[in-house]
């Protein structure tokens, strides 16, 4: 047993995940989980393609909040796109609204 | 394409089989994903097509000859899931499979999505029906840089897998010719997986995203209409397009050709001179005297209202299809949710401008009771129909432009102040707000000619004898005092609270026959110079909160109950009357003529 082998500290700081709700037009990401506060949401975002895993682009935020995933355009409204926690990817043009 | 030998381990069933009854076949799948345009390919019935979902509210059934044997065809609602908590169309889809009403399923998929596909075949696979795969609109697929290897899918599934372009027909007679070899497929249960994980990881073997080439204008279109500083405009322009084609067009000069020259000109002279030689004086009267069914019922149904209907139709059915209505929701939803709806009620809100009925019956894809309550009360309170709706056009248009605006102004007003009331009354809650949005189209031509022409027909079928029934009702009550009795208790109100001549009062009495009848009559009057500009503003805004037309209270009775039904048509009367006699004394104290 090696006390060298870094396991409780990760190498690099673990990605912050964001609300779909929070980020601007042109974003991508992944979607990571969906906060299941209100029955039945999660089944009804799934069934639309929304789940855990799902590409996401995030299109336009008002008034209401467009984004893309698997090829079709969906609107939904704030408090849904609060529940959608997504990993923002690397490369995408991310930046941040207030 | 792929036939049906890429599935090696089916045996085709014989074709020929003595049944007790036709074998059911429904046609399943997510919303918009062109099940109604397969059911139309298979069966030769026209089923309404449009670009949203939810155009399908209702079962549809037709039979369709697959090879010697004849099949009928079940066309239903789109569904997103059929477990879990479903909507009222996915109840009604999920009882089908479940009854056994549904012998083989053949699921529609859009062929961009095939992982929401997949995620429904997979819990379709758990009712145990052989069933079809049919990857619809590939063309879109294709050019958006979607490919799916459907051979080593339908392997995978162990079920036929039929690529399509449905609108062109393409892929139909392969799925008639795959029918007999429909199997239960292969699905999540036995992975031993959830339905998700299972969808995910099949729709990532099987399908490839490449470079899209989709046209530009549609991209920019499609991103120019629900953008508030494009959409705004747009949104703008399409009302006045609208009212230039129905208003104008369609209440004006096609109203004024009809009316004046083909009835005016020839048809009542000519039907007064032949019934002249009728020696009975009531039968004479009944036919072309002033409740005449030629004189009236006949001019109010086709020379007002049918230019009218058929114009609006026309237009409506081209966003229909173009995939516009839906992004309004976007623009609608922070106003819808404060009278305790979401965005999505758009939909029934605009169809209602087609007809209220119908709108009526739309709602059924709203999620909870409580919007459904809320929205069908707004429909029978504040929208117009298509007939009604030119009239007011046709009306207001030739006095001035203030007094339309005025009349909608007053009348949305009313529409929110209710539903914000409603929103903190009634109990229950609103749904999420989540809504897919159509691709946007350019609307084939044939979908919107045989859709029109149905429409069309349908209002010659419905409304037609209506306008006579009501007419003949009218001559009666006249002959029989009970139209001067009737016109003399409503004067305290209409003529002193609304300020209207008393002839008005038989006008509303037309008008709960069909709404579009009465405000024909309106018409008439405003024609006669027996309607100040004032009047005819007061007048048409009272006729359009006023009680919704029978077909919509019977329709309002059939989805709520009578209860509800009673409730919201003294509601809304008791609204219609107290609006107008306060606009009415505004406008008077505030001298405004139009």
């Amino acid at each position: 047993m090696s006390r060298s082998k870094p396991q409780t500290r990760p190498a690099k700081p673990e990605p912050e995940l964001r609300t779909l709700a929070s980020l601007a037009p042109g974003t991508s990401g992944r979607v990571v989980r969906i906060t299941r506060d209100l029955t039945g949401r999660a089944e009804r975002l799934a069934a639309l393609g929304i789940s855990a895993g799902a590409a996401i682009r995030v299109l336009q935020t008002f008034p209401g909040i467009v984004f893309e995933c698997d090829q079709t355009e969906l609107a939904v409204e704030r408090a849904v796109a609060r529940a959608i926690m997504v990993q923002v990817a690397d490369n995408s043009s991310a930046w941040e609204v207030t | 394409m792929p036939c049906p030998h890429a599935i090696p381990d089916l045996k085709a069933t014989p074709l020929l089989r003595l049944r007790a009854h036709p074998l059911r076949i429904a046609l399943i799948g997510n919303p918009n994903v062109g099940k109604s345009v397969v059911f139309g390919r298979l069966t030769g019935r026209y089923a309404t097509v449009s670009n949203y979902p939810g155009t399908t509210v209702t079962i549809t059934k037709g039979r369709a000859m697959v090879g010697a044997e004849m099949c009928d065809v079940i066309d239903t609602p789109g569904v997103n899931a059929l477990e879990g908590v479903l909507s009222e169309d996915e109840r009604i889809t999920r009882e089908m499979l479940v009854d056994g009403g549904a012998e083989m399923v053949v699921q529609i998929a859009d062929a961009r999505n095939l992982r929401r596909a997949l995620l429904l075949t997979s819990q379709l696979a758990d009712f145990k029906r052989p069933m079809i795969l049919v990857l619809n609109m590939l063309d879109e697929a294709r050019a958006r840089g979607v490919d799916i290897d459907s051979e080593a899918l339908a392997e995978c599934l162990g079920i036929p897998v039929i690529e399509a372009v449905a609108t062109e027909g393409r892929g139909m007679s392969e799925l008639r010719a795959a029918l007999p070899v429909a199997a239960i497929p292969r699905a999540a249960r036995d992975a031993g997986i959830d339905h998700l994980h299972w969808a995910d990881g099949t729709a990532a073997r099987f399908r490839t995203i490449g470079t899209v080439t989709l046209g530009r204008f549609q991209e920019w279109l499609g991103r120019a209409v629900r953008q508030p500083l494009t959409g705004l405009p747009i949104l703008a322009l399409v009302l006045y397009v609208t009212y230039l084609f129905v208003g104008v067009l369609g209440a004006q000069t096609l109203v004024g050709a009809l009316e004046n020259v083909v009835f005016g000109g020839y048809i009542n002279p000519a039907a007064t001179a032949l019934t002249a030689h009728i020696p009975i004086a009531v039968a004479r009267d009944f036919l072309t005297g002033q409740y005449g069914l030629i004189t009236m019922g006949l001019t109010y149904s086709i020379a007002i209202v049918l230019p009218v209907v058929t114009t609006f139709f026309l237009v409506f059915g081209f966003f229909e299809d173009s995939g516009y209505i839906p992004r309004l929701a976007i623009f609608a939803d922070r106003l819808f949710r404060s009278m305790g709806l979401n965005g999505k009620a758009v939909l029934p809100m605009v169809l209602g401008l087609g007809c209220d009925t119908m709108a009526t019956m739309t709602t059924r894809i709203l999620g909870t009771p409580k919007e459904r309550l809320i929205a069908i009360t707004l429909i029978a309170l504040g929208v117009p129909c298509s007939a009604q709706l030119a009239t007011i056009m046709g009306i207001l248009g030739g006095i001035s432009v203030w007094a339309l605006l005025t009349l909608f102004a007053v009348v949305l007003m009313q529409m929110v102040i209710v539903g914000f009331l409603a929103a903190r009354a009634l109990p229950g809650d609103r749904s999420d707000f989540i809504l897919e949005l159509p691709p946007i189209r350019m609307p084939r031509l044939r979908n919107l000619l045989t859709k029109t022409g149905l429409r069309v027909k349908w209002y010659l079928g419905e409304a037609v004898p209506l306008f006579l029934i009501g007419t003949a009702l009218l001559f009666l009550m006249d002959r029989l005092g009970a139209l001067a009795w009737l016109t003399s208790a409503a004067r305290p109100i209409v003529t002193g609270a609304l300020g209207l001549p008393s002839d008005a009062a038989q006008v509303f009495v037309m008008g709960f026959l069909r709404r579009d009848y009465g405000a024909a009559g309106l018409f008439t009057m405003a024609h006669d110079g027996s309607l100040t500009g004032l009047q005819a503003v007061v007048a048409l805004t009272v006729m359009t909160l006023f009680v919704p037309c029978v077909a919509n209270l019977l329709m309002i009775i059939k989805e709520r109950g009578l209860r509800v039904g009673v409730a919201i048509l003294t509601f809304v009367t008791i609204v219609a009357i107290s609006t107008g006699t306060v606009l009415n004394t505004i406008l008077r104290v505030l001298h405004v003529t139009f």
